[in-house]
């Protein structure tokens, strides 16, 4: 198992973060297959549910959740399918570097982009689906970022092993979305205790295992990462 | 070719042949008790009978898929072929178990819940972890090279097996319609739970070491089968003939 060696891992973690920013900056392709497909998830979504005014209440946080789940899909995706392109791949692993650098680099770039695109639905949810938030939007920020890291730590592991086979496309949420129902649930039941119950005791209970999620998965595929990418 | 070695002629050993035997008759025995010498409990009457199958083999499962993900952590550990043969085999009856688990589940569930599937925590705890295991054999499935595939998969093993506790807070948290845990039981109920559990632990046991011995032959066939394609052309030549 490759270890940390402090400074200069942590350096190559930004440096991976800072490549894929900049990536993302001059092509778009994240924000574009992502912003208006969360979007149009939470208007079909509301057509689906019926449009009655309490139904749509109870269901907002889920849809916000599923919206972001399947954008998380395509962010973990996109990061690993970018490198295939001219053996990129290949060189970012023959850097003296541990390989989990560039997993965690990937994680904290797909985070940025989820996190972005969660807090910029938060108000088209506030708006299609009538919700309520009040005072209780800076507990409502934290449950949106811890989210989308769970969702990001998995999504990107998962997605390095996908990238290289023939069924990738249908794969990745296959193996990603069993394994973030814990996240999902916690996500889901923390944001309607703020959106629809307005109880800040309880979405702590769900936080807490929100906490757990991102702790016990970020020490794990930190950890066998480097099995994914060998070659 | 098949007489090189004892080892390779693939007979079961006595030993192996015997647990059978065990197994099913503790099998059996569970059975009977079960079905036939367990008292009739008083708020579910028959049908709290499915519980000392159900109840045994759910424990079993979800142990099994901890017991996976060790025998996948050797894979990466130390990598031996071995390793991989009883990862597969551990997943495979582990995949089994969670499988009946949650069958017997809906089964209990429809006249007791009044659904299939209520929700209830444990069950879909159980239905998670099936389509957690059901993703090692896609992703084993997937990948040409066995080397790569035995520690990919490894990987896969290790990450369903740290859902598992996640999985049951969340669940938990989420909806709890399920009966009451076997501690309430009287003591007599108890009995007749223990013998099954013992005899669903057996039937694990003896279905894991059956199919990690016969992944073992498979293993060393392949690996001679790959010796012999490496060696000479006369050696070729000698089996296509």
């Amino acid at each position: 198992m490759e270890a940390f060696r402090g400074a200069g891992d942590l350096r190559a973690i930004g440096v991976i973060l800072m490549k894929d920013l900049r990536q993302e900056l001059r092509s778009r392709t994240v924000l574009t297959a992502t912003v208006f497909f969360a979007a149009v998830t939470l208007v079909i979504m509301g057509f689906a549910v019926g449009g009655q005014p309490d139904v749509l209440r109870v269901v907002a946080p889920g849809v916000l959740w599923v919206a972001l789940a399947f954008a998380g899909v395509i962010t973990a995706s996109q990061s690993w399918v970018n490198e295939l392109e001219d053996g990129a791949l290949e060189q970012l692993t023959m850097y003296p570097v541990p390989r989990a650098t560039l997993y965690l680099g990937k994680v904290l770039a797909n985070w940025i982009y989820l996190a972005a695109l969660a807090i910029l639905l938060v108000p088209v949810t506030v708006v299609l689906y009538d919700v309520q938030i009040g005072g209780r939007w800076p507990l409502l920020f934290l449950v949106l970022l811890l989210g989308t890291l769970a969702f990001s730590l998995v999504g990107t592991f998962y997605a390095a092993l996908t990238v290289t086979l023939r069924a990738r496309e249908s794969l990745l949420p296959l193996l990603m979305f069993p394994i973030i129902i814990p996240a999902l649930l916690a996500a889901v039941g923390a944001s309607t205790e703020l959106m629809y119950f307005a109880d800040t005791v309880k979405a702590f209970d769900w936080l807490q295992l929100l906490v757990a999620f991102v702790l016990a998965y970020g020490v794990l595929c930190t950890a066998v990462f480097h099995f994914l990418v060998e070659e | 070719m098949a007489s090189n070695s004892g080892k390779s002629t693939g007979t079961r050993p006595l030993w192996l042949t015997v647990l059978g035997f065990v197994t099913l008759a503790a099998f059996l025995v569970g059975a009977w008790y079960a079905l036939v010498m367990a008292p009739t409990e008083v708020t579910q009457q028959e049908l709290f009978r499915i519980t000392y199958t159900h109840a045994s083999v759910a424990a079993v499962a979800l142990a099994a898929t901890i017991l996976t993900a060790v025998f996948g952590a050797m894979v990466l550990w130390r990598g031996k072929p071995i390793d991989d043969v009883r990862t597969v085999a551990a997943a495979e009856v582990t995949t089994v178990f969670l499988a009946v688990t949650v069958i017997g589940g809906m089964i209990y569930s429809k006249p007791t819940l009044g659904a299939y599937w209520a929700w209830d925590a444990r069950i879909t705890l159980s239905g998670i972890m099936l389509v957690l295991m059901v993703g090692y054999f896609v992703v084993r499935g997937m990948i040409g090279d066995p080397l790569r595939a035995a520690r990919v998969s490894a990987v896969v093993a290790l990450i369903v097996a740290a859902g598992a506790p996640l999985n049951r807070a969340a669940t938990s948290m989420f909806r709890t319609v399920h009966p009451a845990r076997s501690a309430d039981m009287p003591a007599e109920l108890q009995f007749v739970l223990i013998i099954n559990m013992v005899a669903a632990l057996l039937v694990f046991a003896w279905f894991f070491l059956e199919r990690a011995r016969l992944g073992a032959i498979e293993a060393r066939l392949e690996a001679e089968r790959e010796g012999l394609e490496a060696g000479s052309s006369s050696v070729k030549e000698v089996v296509n003939v």
